[in-house]
């Protein structure tokens, strides 16, 4: 500030005149306004509270209020429908010896980690390098496809897969045993797979992003040496894509932990448990066989092992961030 | 000649493309014949479901169809256009309700200084992670006390679901715009009000579609909270109708595959808007002088 009316007086008269009355106008609005300094302005709370109101209410409440339920013996119908009550540990024991909620815990772990951490990276990351360099109508058409199953709603997919894994469908076409019916012999592997080719244009395009960052010059050197391609991708590309991986894979097992509907409308969570995972049996034991409080303890269970990946998610982003300085 | 071949093939200068006429090598005919393979597997199915669409014969066999119209004819019958219309509903609410709360959210988030910001911001993300379906059984449970088992609210929820995501997305766009157009408009004797609806949304715009898009389409493919919070039949939006068709007996590929292509046809379109938008970007180079 001094300098600048040093400045002005130095190059006399003439120079500081106009302009500076403004600036010094300028000046004072700003002391009186500061907004470069931290204060807390009450309209913030004001423009806060909408989404408040409605997160609290209709989010953190209920899941707080499902902590409670899930310790009482709250039914869809009959009399405890209205009149349940606190029934302290007993939903937990019972949890204890439910042999389904052991499947169905195991399930949702090899449902998460083998179709949404591994299929899906591995599918999305093989895409991209694949089209990296192949010819422009093939990849058009597989980039276009990819995202395009990345954008359906789950009920087409599960209706397309349905009928592309049963009797006389695609695979068994493939296959060439029209009677094949993969979805009733390996359950399992045909939602995982589902779940792979609704999920990897996203990982496609996280990958295709990364790949463009890696510089030229890197490869264009390892190729100066003498490295064969497969070293050049085992010994730069992937290195250089490991943040983009980690990433990926967490965030394709927290798309993949929710995704009930896809479960649902293809097996119902059959033939017999195969596929019954948390968010599965969790409706089950809620709409159909009306056992609510039991529901609210398995959903308890689901927040929990989404907390766990959630800090998982969190605790990689950080050390990610920090092990950058290169 | 082999050596300097796979030079040029599989080194581009950084920044262009390799897409010019290669010479054939292994890398290439691997890396080609891998995206056939990946390209084949993504679009046989969907291939299928165009073709079951127009065939007067549909089954889940891929074939080549015996063309007609009749199926999506069926599709745009009365009660089949009415669940598109409750899914619309359901999704337009959803949209209004959680875009609008997240933007002033993310606004306040990015902009103004409020203590525990860092912990909230950690309580947001946390949620925005939460699979949803496990809000089904204590919100049936409020809902079935209050009387509120209906279209409305339910559209409300599903609103209330994207906004911890959105939130994170706002606040990313908003963080963009520079503080000095606000500090001029501050010293304009602008109040808070003004900046954000004459400053901070006319510069966000293209963040809000994307935001709003993504409130869409997490209620317009959203099954399960329809499937339990809204009591009358006639009420249920498109992905439920769509399971009613599945379920039934006798299944009619043809039909359910052209009403699926109805009801996915305004995600696609939606998502296409938004890659546009993305393209674009935004330049608020040049709103500082």
């Amino acid at each position: 500030m001094n300098s600048k009316h040093s400045m002005s007086a130095n190059q006399g008269p003439v120079a500081a005149t106009g302009p500076q009355v403004g600036s010094n106008t300028s000046n004072q609005a700003h002391a009186r306004v500061r907004l470069d300094e931290p204060r807390v302005n009450p309209i913030s709370f004001v423009l806060l509270s909408p989404a408040a109101l409605l997160l609290g209410t209709l989010f953190l409440g209920p899941v707080l209020y499902a902590i409670y339920l899930g310790f009482t013996n709250l039914q869809l119908i009959g009399i405890h429908a209205i009149n349940y009550r606190f029934t302290g540990l007993s939903n937990v024991a019972f949890l204890l010896n439910d042999a389904i909620f052991y499947k169905s815990l195991w399930l949702t772990v090899i449902f998460v980690v083998g179709s949404g951490a591994i299929a899906t990276t591995l599918l999305g990351l093989i895409l991209a390098l694949a089209l990296q360099n192949c010819v422009a109508p093939i990849r058009w058409i597989a980039s276009a496809t990819a995202i395009l199953a990345w954008t359906l709603p789950p009920t087409t997919i599960a209706f397309l897969w349905m009928a592309t894994s049963t009797q006389s469908g695609l695979i068994a076409l493939l296959a060439g045993n029209q009677r094949l019916d993969l979805l009733y012999q390996h359950a399992m592997l045909v939602v995982s797979t589902a779940n792979a080719w609704s999920l990897a244009g996203l990982a496609m395009t996280m990958f295709s992003a990364a790949l463009r960052n890696i510089p030229g010059d890197l490869r264009e050197a390892a190729q100066l040496e003498g490295a064969s391609s497969v070293q050049s991708l085992r010994r730069i590309t992937l290195p250089m894509l490991k943040p983009t991986i980690v990433t990926c894979a967490l965030l394709m097992m927290l798309m993949t932990f929710g995704n009930f509907t896809l479960i649902y409308l293809m097996t119902g969570g059959g033939p017999g448990n195969d596929t019954n995972i948390l968010p599965v049996y969790t409706y089950q034991q809620g709409f159909k066989f009306h056992n609510l409080g039991y529901a609210a303890l398995l959903g308890n269970v689901m927040v929990l092992l989404s907390a766990l990946l959630g800090g998982l998610f969190v605790w990689a982003s950080k050390s990610q961030r920090q092990g950058e300085p290169q | 000649m082999q050596t300097t071949s796979v030079e040029r093939t599989s080194s581009p200068p950084p920044g262009q493309k390799a897409n010019k006429p290669n010479k054939i090598t292994a890398d290439w005919i691997i890396s080609n014949s891998a995206a056939l393979v990946l390209a084949a597997f993504f679009a046989l199915p969907m291939l299928w479901m165009v073709l079951a669409s127009v065939d007067h014969g549909a089954t889940n066999q891929l074939k080549a169809p015996d063309l007609t119209a009749e199926h999506y004819w069926v599709a745009v019958q009365a009660d089949n256009l009415a669940a598109l219309g409750n899914s619309l509903l359901i999704s337009t609410v959803a949209t209004v309700v959680g875009t609008a709360a997240a933007f002033i959210a993310a606004y306040v988030f990015s902009k103004h200084n409020i203590p525990f910001k860092n912990p909230l911001l950690l309580t947001v993300l946390f949620l925005s992670g939460v699979p949803i379906s496990i809000l089904i059984v204590p919100v049936y449970k409020m809902f079935a006390t209050l009387g509120w088992l209906s279209i409305i609210p339910t559209g409300i929820l599903l609103g209330v679901t994207a906004i911890p995501f959105q939130i994170y997305q706002l606040k990313n766009f908003i963080d963009a715009v520079p503080p000095e157009l606000e500090e001029a408009a501050a010293l304009e004797q602008a109040n808070t009000f003004q900046i954000l609806f004459r400053v901070i949304l006319p510069l966000t715009k293209p963040g809000l579609a994307s935001s709003a898009i993504f409130g869409f389409v997490n209620a317009w493919g959203n099954f399960l909270m329809p499937v339990v919070l809204i009591n009358s039949l006639a009420d249920q939006p498109a992905p439920v109708h769509l399971f009613g068709f599945m379920g039934s007996n006798s299944i009619n590929y043809g039909v359910i595959a052209a009403y699926s292509i109805v009801y996915s046809f305004p995600l696609i379109v939606l998502f296409l808007g938004m890659s546009r938008q993305f393209k674009a970007g935004f330049s608020l180079g040049g709103a500082v002088k």
